[in-house]
Parts: structure tokens; sequence; C-alpha cells
């Protein structure tokens, strides 16, 4: 569950990304952030997976409260946590299989189990067979994917995702909200934040509207 | 727990490869490395082979105490009443003139000697060993004894044993300080060369802290590429050591043969090998860790 209890973000220069935010998404939710530009979605999704903590209020994620966990602690909060991002942070320097093993490795999953569970992902996001092709040789949507298939290799509880439609043409982009349902119906608790809300609408989960930090109204 | 061995298995490995995948740059930092650890080395095998030397010289001082070519048997039989009960006299014993030339002609391969003579030019000697190697109180104790009745002289000649020996005594104190200097320089160099991977890393690092990794997980390739890079120096060095022992070691051989001594220079033992591997691989450890912290402090907070 993920619980924001009067949530503040204030940057350096007295910039407020957030104002006082209070809701709750609960444990195998789907809900959508929709917002322009500058709304404070992505702080929104930081704060949660403790990239980031919040100036002031209460940022609960599966029980822990981030804004007093020690910064020791994170890394193991995060564990559980799949990120998917606009800009993938795909590493070019290892091809597809390295990049998609990285979570278990830091879990420390043995190498069979873990060598299972990236195939099993890059079948799911489509991407079988192609374990030892680097990621410079994958079109977008392909490295859309990858980074998904990196998100849920560890069969994260919470799955955050940061425009993972965004640069994608309509058909790849519905393509991989499936994929995002598919997860979301085997009981994970999915946030996918967009400026796209036709693409939300389809789905018919709540959206959580933003602006200027304050939910829209 | 066995996954834990696994973890650092995998990052031993990992580091050996980025060590091996590099060559030139590798032998390039191993060589500075290896120079810097060799210095205090050679210095360290030099001094320590000489020491055994020394220790010959000055471990049971003597002092030769020469009786006048006059004496007869009763002066000699009074000298070494007074030598018996002396309380600063450890041990004597006796050489006769007879038992003296005997052993020149021996030493020094000349058999016959005392026939081309007239008689033997030799004296009665004493040969005492004080109770106290303290040099004012070996001085004292010459200084008595060369008193006694129909002694011609007493002689201890300390004085180049002492000097060499304060000389060692340097050379050992200049051992541990360049040790010390090149010990920090370690530290430095090898914080350096992982500042400047993580810097190449960051990018995989800054993926790997957002998606769970622990400080520990993140460090710990960093750690093993130190500890090999301390390892393979330590050989290089050792190596470098062991090539300027056989070079410098027959000349050292023939020098001390000069003066009718044996000293070998010696390389590392074993166990010395292992001391000097362990020490600078916790060196590394250490400038690997104080790059890595502080690396990763900047990174957290970027």
């Amino acid at each position: 569950m993920i619980q924001f209890d009067q949530v503040t973000k204030r940057y350096p220069g007295g910039i407020d990304a957030l104002k006082n935010l209070s809701f709750t998404i609960e444990s195998g939710e789907m809900a959508f952030l929709a917002g322009h530009s500058g709304a404070g979605k992505s702080t929104l999704l930081k704060l949660i997976a403790g990239i980031e903590r919040a100036t002031s209020g209460r940022v609960m994620v599966n029980g822990h409260n981030l804004s007093r966990l020690r910064r020791s602690q994170l890394p193991y909060v995060r564990q559980h946590i799949g990120l998917v991002f606009q800009d993938h942070k795909i590493l070019f320097d290892r091809n597809v299989f390295d990049n998609t093993v990285l979570p278990l490795d830091i879990i420390g999953f043995d190498r069979r189990e873990a060598t299972r569970r990236v195939r099993a992902a890059l079948d799911k996001v489509g991407l079988g067979g192609k374990e030892r092709v680097m990621p410079i040789r994958l079109s977008g949507g392909e490295q859309q994917r990858l980074c998904i298939a990196r998100a849920v290799v560890h069969r994260p509880s919470i799955l955050l995702a940061d425009e993972p439609s965004a640069n994608l043409d309509r058909a790849y982009a519905l393509d991989i909200m499936e994929l995002f349902k598919s997860f979301h119906q085997v009981g994970v608790t999915v946030v996918i934040s967009a400026h796209d809300e036709t693409l939300m609408e389809d789905y018919g989960r709540r959206i959580i509207r933003l602006r200027e930090g304050q939910f829209a109204t | 727990m066995k996954h834990f061995l696994f973890l650092h298995l995998q990052s031993a490995r990992q580091a050996l490869h980025k060590i091996l995948r590099q060559p030139f740059g590798s032998l390039l930092n191993l060589l500075m490395l290896s120079v810097a650890l060799a210095l205090p080395l050679s210095l360290y095998v030099g001094i320590n082979s000489l020491q055994g030397w020394l220790g010959k010289l000055t471990a049971s001082p003597q002092i030769s105490l020469f009786m006048e070519t006059s004496a007869e048997e009763a002066d000699i039989a009074a000298v070494d009443r007074t030598l018996r009960g002396h309380p600063r006299v450890a041990r004597y014993h006796f050489v006769s003139k007879a038992q003296a030339l005997a052993d020149l002609e021996k030493r020094n391969a000349l058999t016959g000697l005392a026939e081309g003579l007239e008689g033997n030019p030799l004296p009665d000697a004493f040969i005492v060993e004080p109770r106290d190697a303290e040099p004012q109180a070996l001085e004292m104790l010459q200084k008595e004894l060369s008193g006694l009745p129909m002694v011609e002289s007493a002689q201890f000649d300390a004085d180049w044993a002492k000097r060499l020996y304060s000389l060692l005594e340097l050379g050992r104190h200049l051992t541990w300080l360049l040790a010390g200097v090149l010990g920090v320089a370690l530290v430095l160099i090898t914080h350096n060369t992982i500042r400047m991977q993580i810097l190449a890393r960051r990018e995989e690092i800054e993926v790997s802290k957002l998606i769970g990794a622990t400080d520990s997980f993140i460090r710990r390739p960093f750690l093993y590429h130190a500890v090999w890079q301390a390892v393979l120096a330590t050989l290089i060095a050792w190596g470098l050591t062991e090539w300027l022992v056989a070079i410098a070691g027959p000349a050292v051989s023939q020098f001390a043969q000069l003066y009718n001594e044996h000293v070998d220079l010696h390389g590392l033992r074993p166990a010395e090998l292992l001391g000097v591997m362990a020490v600078s691989a916790l060196l590394a450890m250490l400038g690997a860790r104080l790059a890595a912290d502080h690396q990763l402090r900047q990174i957290e907070s970027s």
C-alpha cells in the first residue's frame, strides 16, 4: 500500500513540487498520474521510490515510513519496487541479459534461478531470444520493454512507471500499457504517470490528476 | 552464507577480469605501485641481510688482552686468576702464542711461517667476553684490564662496529619512514584509481542505486579491484627485489670477502612476502573505501 499524508516537497529555491497531498493507493491497485509537465508527477513517483524525501508530511510504502527511514535502509525498500524510467536508464555497455539480471544480482539470486527469471521476463516483454543483443541495437520501443523487463524481473510488489509511453507511437504505447495491465492482474500495485489521458481512460482505472503540485479539480 | 560467498567470488572475478581487460592501463598502475613498494622492500632486504652479519659482530663484544712477550707462566696465571673472579667478565679463554701462530698459518695458508722467522713473534693472549655490552662499561673494563701486570695492551676496537651499527639503525628507521610514506602513497594512488573508475561507471552506479543496490554491493567490486592491484603490485615488487638481490648479491659477497667476512643478500621469506601482501591489500582497501564512500556520497547528493 502507498499512503501520502499531507506531503509537501519543496526543492531548493523555494519551488513547491508537491503541496500538502494526501491519498492512498491500495495494494494491487492500478492508478494513473495525469498532468502536464511540471505538475509534480515525477516528483510523486520519486517520493514513492525513496529517490526524494518529502519536505513535510508522511510517505508510507509497504508499511515503511520513508520520511523517517534511515538512508541505509532505503535500498531494501527499493528492492520491492520496480521502476520504469522515461529515459530507460539502460546500461549500454551491457547486453540485454546483463541489464535485466541486475536487480536479481543486487537481491542475490543464484545464477540458475536468475537466468530462468530473466528469460521469463524477456519472453513476457517480447524480447525473448535477444539476451545477447546490445541495447544500442534495440529500437526505442524495445529499449522501453527492456526497461520494463528489468523492473519486473525480481517480481516487485509495486511497479512505478514514469511516462513509459512517451516517445512511442500509439500502437507501441498500447502494447506497453497492456503489459502493465498484465502485471496488475497478477497482484502488482501499478502506478503510471502519463500526460496522454486518452491512453488512461481506455483502462477505466483511477486517475490522479495533478496541477502545480496539487490535485486538479 | 553460500550466496554471500558467491557475491564475493563474483566481485573478485569481475574485478580481476577488469584489470586483465585493460592490460596497458592496469600495467602502468601496477608498475607505479610496484616501484612504490619495491623501494622500502629493497631497503628492508639489504638491512636485514647486513643485520645478520652485524649480529655476529656485536652480539658478544670481546676484549683481546695481549700479554707482553716476556710474560712468564706465573704472570699468565695471575691474570687468569684476576679474570676468573672478575664480576664484569662473563667468560674468557686463553690463546697461547703457539696456538695463535698455528691459527694465523691456517687462516692465511702460510704453512711453515714460523720457520722463516726467528721464533714466534706473537704474544699470549686472553679473549675476554664482558658481562655488560654497554659501550661505557666496555671502555672502563678495557682500561682496567690493560693496567694488569705484564699486560701489553687490551684492545677493543668497537668504534667501526658501532658506526656500522648506527648506520644500520639509521637504515632501519629509513626503511620504516619510507614504508610509511609509500604506504600513504599506496593509499592515495589506489584512492585516485578507484575514484576514476567510479566516475567512469557513475551511470551504472546511479542505476544500481535506483533499483535497490546497497552501498556495500556497489563498493564491493572496487574493493576487490584494489586488493587485486595490491596483490599483483606486491608480486611485481617482490620480483624487482629478487632481481636486485640477484644483481647486487655477488658484489656484496665479494666485497665482504675482502674483509674475510661472509655476507649473503637474501630475498623476502614467504611469511614476509605474505605479510607485505596483506598490509598492501589493507592499505589499498582503505584507499578504495575512502574513494568509494566519498563518491557514493556525491552521487547520493546529486
